[in-house]
């Protein structure tokens, strides 16, 4: 499972070498998991200017269903697949049902429905589920480790940073290089321009909210295999920090999504030993928030102002 | 009366000081805060140091109000930077900010809280009365302000800011005051809360309460004292009354929200109202 | 302002007058139930606190069938008058006023967590109440007066059981400690680090994580970097889980010692072959020959759907125990029933048997160890000096 300590012969500023780079691989790992679960957020903000808080409960469904799928089928890869087609669903949905009738109103109407609906869907998880949460059966996978010089990578650590850089990767092409992504795309920056050239901007909502809520749903499944417990809080505690993330990215903007989420995770990592002291974790999203809000409103990268 | 009576009484008239309290500050005023638990236990945790320190209790009630008062003034001020959604994140910033930073100020009492707080000498009927009475005035108070000038531009800038400073008010100074009043009040029901618990854990502070709070304004109909006042009381008995609710309360709690806001977004209030004015039209 | 675009539509009109009709229904509905003997029940059913407090309804509920199956107690059927307590200080407080004023009970079981049991024993001492508090670790529970009894041991004695444990009988001398940052977390920590000189341990560097965490891999790494000779944790099962999982994936093979609150089966799921080898202080003994022991372990798999841990044991016994004392009093009354249960001597827990209780009515008892092999609970030894571990006196 791993080496247990260094070396007779090495000093120890290759111990500590090791422990920052320790703390880097956590933090980029965990970097890639926000951005995947924070890009759905920033894509329903770029089109309809709603944060869509309950994405949250979308992120905890993808992964309750990866486990419940995966202890169902003995597959974890079936898992993922049952997520990626039950999250879209509920994606949507929230969308027709919650947000649709709600847009002619000002922006915070739709944002407290969204916190209402977070706040429910936890605690119908929490009955329907079990406090207990959930575990998978068989999880040879989640145990797997590497050690390269004495630094320690799991397998899902792995898995998460090839995944965010595929989707990334991919999200890119899909919207610069095919006609329906680059409709989308268009759409977000210019709605009159595109719909008058016969982009359907209904359809490009409902695209919009499947491909954020899948993300979410790969996003979920890996922390589920990162923790091996889903429990009814496992939203809650990320979906602050995706707000945090959007807004330090710029909002709309999934480039500076992918950049704020690596930076929070490094700062998570390297800082809770330091900051733990004083400040709870999850504050520290909250605080990095409230100061760039003060002093730049339009976040980092300067997409589409508050 | 029992004991159970006045415990629940008390739990009511503190909720709806709170309740009000909210709708002044995203009623009257149109500033979403979805955070108002900060203020209300800036105030219990001041009055609790009072207490302790000097068994005072005007001066407890003092502090509470001017703690709440004090964090929210600097909340306001952020208000004055972003627009309505993003004060609503940040809002709830600070809250998550308030309750992260308290439970680890060992001064605080930390997680453990502070306990063994000295009882005010008035006995719990004697606390009831006390936060009935406040509870009266705030209600009081929030409808005078409502028909005051302060409630024409609270409401003036809640809906839209450029018109109103083309009136000639300065929005600037009436939200910072609709956060300063409201969060005054909120920090004021925090010294009753603490003289009703005696004991004070920094997690009856959290966000799910602010959300709570805001169910209340939201169901009550936001910017109606009247509404929110019977949201106030309704909600606090409705899990008392119903075991259902007791069990299932965040479901409840949540959906309701969400349900007035898709279904009857002016809530309680906008309904009686509309219930009238059918009944005059028939 | 948000309501002058609005028409409230006829669904909604309708939704809400059916609201109204609940709420006046209910409040009709809400019929006082006649029973014999009635035991307050306060648990965590909501909130951070909802998994254990699950397992301690289900467990009470199971000790009053036990006794009302066995004949009840002095001719009568025992009844338990149960309430949410959302494990929250003012839910408590609250709770336990209406156990005493609308239920008019006399007797009763707090099987919630410290926060709630520090609030709500004020209260029934003031009233007159036996209170028995199953699982709260915190010590001002017993120190609001002499109704007060505890039947779990204090955070402190258990941290100092510990260290006399990871000293004395485990021989292992530096160690990182890994804290969590609530009552129950800290106070277990700190008696672990007052008593940890006299045992020649060396505590190389503290750490702490939240309720919340589930991902530890700050603290993991830096515990990589200690490289201690063994690593003792606080926190519950839904956090000890993870992190036992993320220290052996980080390579760290040295003794892992966890809390009292580890001990579940569902730590063992969640960990999953990284649980092998760790201890468990004050975990309860599943497999002492003890009949009753086992119907309660049986009988809780098939109600729960998962096998019942310390928390749930705990409750069971408080329960039982609670009825013993009305038995020994020969009468309900709170006054007697105190002072019967004050008396207690070597009374059968499911854990094993209680010497009695201290005159702060604190549990005098071994404590016991457990380590996982296999991916199952085997006993690991006993922690018998009482004095190294004992409660606070009056």
């Amino acid at each position: 499972m791993g080496a247990g300590g260094p070396p007779a012969f090495c000093s120890a500023s290759k111990d500590d070498a090791v422990y920052y780079i320790d703390l880097a691989v956590t933090g980029i790992s965990f970097g890639c998991m926000y951005a995947m679960m924070s890009v759905g957020l920033t894509l329903v903000y770029g089109l309809l200017r709603i944060l869509h808080v309950a994405h949250a409960a979308v992120f905890a469904l993808g992964a309750y269903a990866t486990v419940l799928a995966a202890n169902a089928t003995g597959s974890i890869a079936l898992g993922f697949v049952a997520a990626l087609i039950v999250t879209p669903l509920f994606g949507m949905a929230i969308y027709r049902l919650l947000y649709e009738p709600l847009l002619n109103y000002r922006p915070d109407v739709p944002m407290i429905a969204s916190v209402g609906l977070l706040v429910l869907m936890q605690d119908a998880f929490r009955i329907v589920f079990g406090e207990q949460g959930v575990t998978f059966r068989r999880n040879a996978f989640s145990f797997r480790t590497f050690d390269i010089a004495g630094v320690t990578i799991s397998a899902v650590q792995i898995a998460i940073v090839i995944t965010a850089a595929i989707v990334f990767l991919g999200l890119h092409l899909f919207t610069t290089r095919t006609r329906i992504g680059v409709g989308w795309r268009a759409t977000v920056s210019k709605p009159r321009i595109a719909a008058s050239f016969g982009i359907d901007p209904i359809k490009v909502r409902y695209l919009n909210f499947a491909i954020g809520s899948a993300l979410a749903a790969v996003a979920g499944g890996l922390v589920a295999l990162l923790n091996n417990l889903v429990d009814p809080t496992i939203g809650f505690v990320v979906s602050y920090k995706a707000l945090a993330i959007i807004v330090l990215g710029g909002l709309g903007s999934v480039r500076g999504t992918l950049v704020a989420s690596l930076v929070l995770g490094l700062v998570e990592a390297y800082g809770t030993i330091f900051i733990g002291a004083w400040l709870d974790r999850d504050a520290i999203a909250f605080l990095a928030l409230i100061i760039l809000l003060m002093i730049r409103p339009q976040g980092f990268t300067g997409a589409h102002t508050a | 009366m029992s004991a159970y009576t006045i415990s629940i009484v008390s739990i009511i008239g503190i909720n709806v000081i709170l309740a009000v309290s909210l709708n002044m500050i995203s009623g009257f005023c149109g500033q979403i805060s979805l955070g108002h638990g900060a203020f209300f236990g800036a105030g219990a945790y001041a009055a609790a140091l009072v207490m302790v320190g000097l068994a005072n209790v005007p001066l407890a009630l003092l502090a509470a109000l001017l703690a709440g008062s004090a964090l929210g003034i600097i909340v306001g001020f952020a208000s004055l930077r972003v627009r309505s959604d993003f004060l609503a994140v940040t809002t709830i910033g600070v809250n998550f900010l308030f309750v992260g930073f308290v439970r680890k100020q060992t001064w605080l009492g930390g997680e453990m809280g502070i306990s063994g707080i000295p009882p005010t000498g008035f006995g719990a009927p004697g606390n009831m009365v006390m936060i009935l009475v406040l509870a009266c005035a705030t209600v009081a108070f929030s409808l005078y302000v409502n028909r005051s000038w302060m409630g024409f531009a609270f409401r003036a800038v809640g809906e839209d800011e450029q018109a109103a400073t083309t009136l000639g008010i300065a929005a600037n100074a009436y939200k910072l005051a609709a956060f300063g009043i409201g969060t005054a009040l909120a920090g004021l029901a925090g010294g009753l809360y603490t003289f009703f618990t005696q004991f004070i854990t920094v997690d009856a502070f959290d966000f799910i309460f602010s959300v709570m709070l805001m169910a209340m304004v939201v169901i009550g109909g936001i910017g109606s004292t009247w509404g929110v006042v019977a949201a106030a009381i309704g909600l606090t008995v409705l899990p008392e009354a119903i075991r259902f609710v007791n069990d299932y309360r965040l479901l409840v709690f949540g959906g309701m929200l969400v349900l007035v806001i898709r279904l009857a977004p002016g809530g309680l209030a906008a309904l009686i109202r509309n219930l009238f004015v059918r009944a005059r039209q028939a | 302002m948000l309501t002058d675009r609005i028409t409230p539509s006829a669904l909604g009109t309708r939704a809400l007058l059916g609201f109204a009709t609940l709420i006046l229904l209910g409040v009709a509905a809400a019929t006082p139930a006649q029973a014999d003997i009635k035991i307050g029940f306060q648990v965590p059913l909501t909130g951070p606190a909802a998994t254990d407090g699950k397992s301690a309804q289900i467990a009470g509920e199971m000790a009053i069938e036990d006794i009302n199956a066995a004949g009840g107690v002095l001719g009568q059927k025992l009844q338990l008058v149960t309430y949410d307590d959302q494990a929250k200080s003012d839910q408590a407080i609250f709770t336990a006023n209406k156990l005493i004023g609308e239920d008019g009970v006399k007797l009763v079981v707090n099987g919630s967590y410290s926060a709630s049991g520090r609030a709500a024993a004020p209260v029934f001492q003031k009233a007159g109440v036996v209170m028995i508090a199953a699982y709260g670790v915190h010590p001002d529970i017993t120190r609001a007066g002499d109704y007060m009894f505890r039947l779990v041991h204090l955070g402190p004695p258990q941290g100092a059981a510990t260290a006399l444990y990871i000293g004395k009988m485990l021989g292992l001398k530096k160690i990182s400690t890994i804290t969590m940052d609530n009552d129950y977390g800290q106070a277990t920590m700190d008696g672990f680090l007052e008593a940890a000189p006299k045992y020649g341990i060396e505590v190389l560097n503290k750490y702490s994580y939240s309720l919340k965490d589930r991902q530890f891999g700050s603290i993991v790494a830096s515990v990589k970097r200690d490289n201690p000779d063994g690593v003792y944790a606080t926190g519950y099962f839904f956090t000890g889980g993870p992190l036992v999982a993320q220290l052996r994936a980080a390579g760290i093979t040295v003794p892992i010692v966890g809390s009292q609150a580890f001990d579940s089966e569902k730590f063992i799921e969640i960990a999953g072959p990284a649980a092998e080898g760790t201890y468990i202080i004050d975990s309860f003994d599943r497999d002492r020959k003890d009949e009753a022991l086992q119907k309660f372990f049986n009988g809780f798999r098939e109600r729960a759907g998962y096998a019942p841990e310390g928390v749930a044991a705990i409750t069971y016994s408080a329960v039982k125990l609670m009825a013993d004392g009305i038995k020994r009093a020969n009468s309900a009354e709170p006054d007697k029933v105190r002072d019967a249960l004050a008396a207690t001597k070597d009374f059968p827990l499911l854990e094993g048997s209680m010497n009695g209780f201290n005159s702060l009515h604190e549990m005098i008892m071994p404590i016991h160890v457990n380590e996982i092999k296999d991916g199952k609970f085997k006993p690991a030894g006993e922690v018998g000096d009482l004095n190294a571990f004992a409660p606070p006196e009056k």
